[in-house]
């Protein structure tokens, strides 16, 4: 008896222990590790190392956050509908899916947020205007607030999976804006600049330490969504879990007033 | 100068909110696994 009442006690405690590190793995620690030095050298080069651009002068600098934070922003919101998607289809109809594209989409947001407040700064510095309702400003903007509305209507209460098809019929639709706001800048008159990157057709030569800045920008904001990512659809995993649980216990507690009465 | 103000504010926004809710995640993750069994878990 003693021996099973020291064994219970022994995998508690190991439970608490483990129980302690949260969402955390020995993958998502070295991811985490990985993104810190990539953001740290980011900083280094974006702030000191790189040099300023012979039109824009310093205000580069900026855009290696502003070009970065878009582009994961992009990506978060494309695999909240590939993950909408995927729930939606017959076979996978996991609510695991639906965690991912509800992570990924909170995710996609604060980078925007970051893209349209670094985007002002940098226009403030190259039109003498923080904001211009310009297409593609405009259009990323409205592509923000959409995915605002996308996270409020996850909230609107009902069982884990009525959110789960509600919201992803509307990651579904928000995901076409994408493809407008890209190419807004040749859809419309605007002040926005192209591509500079990429474009075959464009003239535009980039220094390479500038070249290897920008890409390091997108590979360093890549991982810390990665982490962002793991770490946040585990919380929402946990949070659906206590959900259930409270929904149980509050069966049993009503059957149980049902026979006393 | 402004332009140093600019730059320095647009990384402080980038690397401020990468910082704050990256400690809001890992804060909730701790919060919620404290109370949950290991097979509500599986990454554990």
């Amino acid at each position: 008896m003693t021996a099973v009442t020291a064994g219970a006690s022994e995998s508690t405690t190991t439970a608490s222990v483990r129980g302690a590190t949260g969402t955390g793995t020995t993958f998502t620690r070295w991811l985490g590790a990985a993104t810190l030095v990539a953001l740290g050298a980011l900083a280094v080069l974006g702030l000191v190392v790189s040099p300023a651009d012979v039109v824009q002068g310093e205000s580069v600098r900026i855009l290696y956050i502003h070009v970065g934070t878009v582009w994961v922003a992009y990506v978060a919101f494309i695999v909240t509908a590939l993950s909408s998607a995927a729930y939606l289809w017959k076979r996978t109809t996991s609510l695991t899916w639906d965690r991912i594209a509800g992570a990924s989409a909170e995710i996609g947001v604060v980078f925007m947020a970051v893209t349209l407040f670094a985007g002002a700064l940098w226009g403030r510095l190259s039109w003498g205007a923080f904001w211009v309702w310009d297409a593609r400003v405009t259009t990323t903007a409205f592509l923000f607030i959409t995915y605002i509305g996308y996270l409020a209507v996850r909230d609107l209460g009902g069982s884990h999976r009525q959110r789960a098809r509600r919201s992803a019929v509307v990651a579904l639709l928000a995901v076409l804006e994408i493809p407008l706001v890209h190419f807004s800048v040749k859809l419309w008159r605007s002040v926005h600049q192209d591509a500079s990157v990429g474009d075959r057709t464009s003239d535009v030569t980039l220094d390479g330490l500038m070249l290897f800045t920008l890409m390091l920008a997108l590979g360093a904001f890549t991982l810390l969504y990665a982490w962002w990512l793991l770490h946040r659809q585990r919380v929402l995993a946990m949070r659906d879990a206590l959900d259930d649980k409270g929904l149980d216990r509050a069966l049993a507690e009503r059957r149980t007033e049902g026979v006393q009465s | 100068m402004e332009d140093q103000g600019f730059i320095l504010a647009s990384y402080v926004a980038a690397f401020g909110a990468a910082a704050l809710m990256a400690w809001r995640v890992a804060r909730r993750g701790r919060e919620l696994a404290r109370q949950l069994p290991e097979e509500d878990k599986p990454w554990t």
